[in-house]
């Protein structure tokens, strides 16, 4: 018995030792395969394998940032800050009409552009990721979402930098955000994948047309007005209908919600952008891996 | 496919398009395709498109080391990148057994804002090494670059052969199955391109396989077993390197005539080379000499009308383009007279003082020993290998010396 144990773990014991690269990679205009594997299952079995690599990069890239600045991370906040005052004067000087919201403007604008910030950074960031990284994604070959996923961190960490404002303002205004104010970090996660998502297929897109990322620029910015982040959700047609098409204005409303009142005022829709993320996620993590090494040609 | 097969490649084709805009469309048009699963035309071209690679078929076993040569626009670099798999081809299959390690640009997961030490830990990464692989190796990494003073620096202010230094490092760190390389140790410094050399020979020793691309054949020669000579896509020919190196000069040179005849323009030529053929002596053909043998270089030749006091030339070269000697017969003085018809003149070297290694061999005639333009050269030149003693020396001649001790 003890000689059978000892065969079986003399058996396995090299296999186990070396982590390599599995052996065995055909590459054919289908696409790729390793020992035998590919579709979904490759897909996830890269993702574990680069899980560390996507940590360095997004240490990269914030640790890089701000390394030849003096002001550092207050260029982090400076942006949020100025288009709230901005946006702060209009309103106090009722140039424009914004109706009113649950809590006082100045502190429902800040916490909405930080959000709005949040997936437009790591969407730019992640469209930008490829064409960002010169020769590393023609020359060497390793799996190339690391580098779209590991795009997250710079806006993630940013974000972070962005709640000290925040925060103040809260105290500042006076509001105490409700206890479910707690599981925003939940709500943070469909945001992410709704950019990532799409950060995907941008990405791919932008390897080819170049004109990807300024179409990006200015889309952002129109979307920016067209979503409730510095006025309140609109009742009225058309704009009823355009905020009942954007997949962010329900995710984005449930966190204004949960800080404001600590319920949601429209779970369907949330939860319908919910799936509509992930959906998206998935399905643009699908078409960057059809894709990008056929794309790599072009680039 | 043997047991020890390593790289198979089977049918390998990919296109390129020389247009951006087209490019661009192809581009969209084909990722369209993938993405909705429509089968696309693959083997056909469309406007503006090339066969970079063209039916590529070959393997290469375990311990193997392959040259791979060709002209400029050959399709090596591709080829280089549909083995480490950054691209996919258009048709065929490439099937590979084993981790690769690609030199194909140093240094190409660098940051510029980080420190040589943050860009080992992050290229690293990249090539796929675990954090404990790389804390294992990171000492010997950069041992081998010898940037111990400058590890914490920026590698923006690395200078580009440091920089280079620090990614070879890295590239070899990972203990590869396969190592290709492209090129990439024309930088650095003497040190440094010995111990790349020492490098690959160590790599050759410990039985991994080698792919590399090079123009330069002289070193080529030392250290690969088997060429590929690859030219407009196609695998021209694949062998011993001696006969591959033969095969790629006849290449060059009939490129080279092609631009001459294009250049002069004239009609049939008033006398033609018709045959070249090296002999010892008076033995029949061969191309294996020893130094000092005595060579003989035949020219036959046909004047198709009168031509008065032509000049003929031989040309050695050296496998890696070195002019070694050139001769003809104005030099000598010697006057051929009035030429018709089919007829034979001998260059012949009594004592042959090339040391071993690979050349070639070929003939022109000419006008004058100053025209630009021969009137005729053969297409083709005929590759001689030479072996010469340990006493002959090293370099290019074997020339006549001695010591002189002083008392």
């Amino acid at each position: 018995m003890d000689e059978i144990a000892q065969l079986r773990r003399a058996a396995i014991a090299p296999e186990i030792e070396p982590r390599r690269r599995p052996m065995d990679v055909v590459y054919t205009p289908r696409g790729v395969q390793r020992d035998g594997v590919g579709g979904w299952q490759i897909m996830f079995r890269e993702l574990t394998e680069s899980s560390r690599l996507i940590w360095l990069l997004m240490l990269r890239d914030i640790s890089v940032r701000y390394r030849q600045s003096i002001l550092g991370y207050i260029w982090a906040v400076v942006p949020q800050i100025a288009t709230v005052a901005v946006f702060a004067f209009l309103h106090s000087s009722q140039v424009l009409p914004i109706g009113g919201t649950k809590i006082p403007y100045i502190a429902y604008s800040l916490w909405g552009i930080s959000m709005w910030q949040l997936f437009a950074g790591c969407l730019t960031n992640c469209a930008n990721s490829l064409t960002s990284s010169g020769s590393l994604v023609t020359k060497i070959n390793f799996p190339r979402e690391a580098l779209v996923i590991g795009a997250l961190g710079q806006p993630a960490f940013d974000f972070v930098v962005r709640l000290i404002p925040v925060v103040a303002v809260f105290i500042w205004c006076g509001v105490v955000p409700s206890w479910q104010s707690m599981f925003m970090p939940l709500l943070l996660v469909p945001i992410v994948l709704l950019a990532l998502g799409l950060g995907f297929v941008l990405s791919i897109a932008n390897l080819v047309i170049r004109d990807t990322a300024n179409a990006l620029g200015i889309a952002l910015t129109i979307g920016m007005f067209l979503t409730p982040v510095l006025y309140p959700p609109p009742v009225r047609w058309p704009f009823y209908l355009i905020n009942l098409l954007n997949p962010l204005s329900p995710l984005l409303g449930a966190s204004q919600d949960l800080v404001a009142g600590g319920f949601l005022t429209q779970p369907e829709m949330f939860a319908a952008a919910c799936i509509f993320s992930m959906g998206l996620f998935f399905g643009g993590w699908r078409a960057f891996r059809i894709t990008i090494l056929r794309v790599l040609g072009y680039a | 496919m043997s047991a020890d097969t390593i790289i198979c490649i089977d049918g390998v084709s990919k296109k390129f398009c020389r247009s951006l805009r087209r490019t661009m469309l192809y581009g969209v048009r084909d990722v369209a395709c993938d993405m909705l699963g429509m089968t696309r035309h693959l083997s056909c071209l469309r406007r503006d498109e090339f066969w970079a690679i063209n039916d590529a078929s070959f393997e290469v076993k375990r311990g193997e080391c392959v040259g791979l040569i060709g002209p400029n626009g050959a399709g090596k670099s591709t080829l280089l990148k549909l083995i480490n798999g950054v691209t996919l081809p258009d048709q065929g299959s490439l099937r590979i057994f084993g981790r690769i390690g690609a030199l194909l640009e140093l240094g190409a997961g660098f940051h510029p804002m980080l420190t040589g030490r943050e860009n080992i830990h992050l290229s690293g990464a990249i090539l796929g090494l675990g954090k404990y692989e790389i804390a294992k190796k990171f000492d010997s990494i950069v041992d081998f670059s010898g940037l111990e003073e400058f590890i914490d620096t920026p590698v923006k202010q690395y200078s580009s052969g440091m920089y280079v230094r620090l990614g070879f490092a890295v590239a070899v760190s990972i203990d590869p199955d396969i190592l290709i390389i492209d090129e990439s140790m024309a930088v650095g410094d003497a040190a440094f391109r010995k111990r790349c050399l020492d490098q690959i020979n160590a790599f050759i020793q410990a039985g991994k396989t080698i792919i590399v691309v090079t123009h330069n054949l002289q070193e080529i020669e030392k250290i690969a077993q088997r060429m590929l000579l690859l030219d407009h896509g196609i695998v021209r020919a694949d062998g011993r390197p001696a006969e591959v190196i033969a095969s790629y000069m006849n290449l060059l040179n009939t490129r080279i005539l092609l631009r001459e005849e294009f250049g002069s323009a004239t009609g049939e030529p008033a006398i033609e080379i018709t045959q070249m053929e090296l002999r010892g002596g008076d033995g029949p053909p061969k191309s294996y000499f020893r130094s000092h043998d005595e060579l003989r270089v035949i020219i036959g030749f046909k004047a198709h009308r009168s031509i008065v006091n032509p000049v003929f030339r031989v040309q050695i070269f050296r496998s890696d383009g070195l002019f070694c000697h050139g001769m003809n017969t104005e030099r000598h003085g010697v006057e051929c007279g009035e030429i018709l018809g089919d007829g034979k003149i001998i260059l012949r070297y009594p004592d042959l003082c090339l040391l071993g290694g690979d050349y070639w061999i070929r003939a022109a005639v000419l006008s004058s020993q100053y025209d630009e333009l021969p009137i005729h050269q053969m297409a083709t030149s005929i590759g001689i290998h030479v072996e010469s003693e340990m006493i002959d020396g090293a370099g290019v001649f074997a020339m006549p010396c001695e010591w002189i001790t002083a008392a």
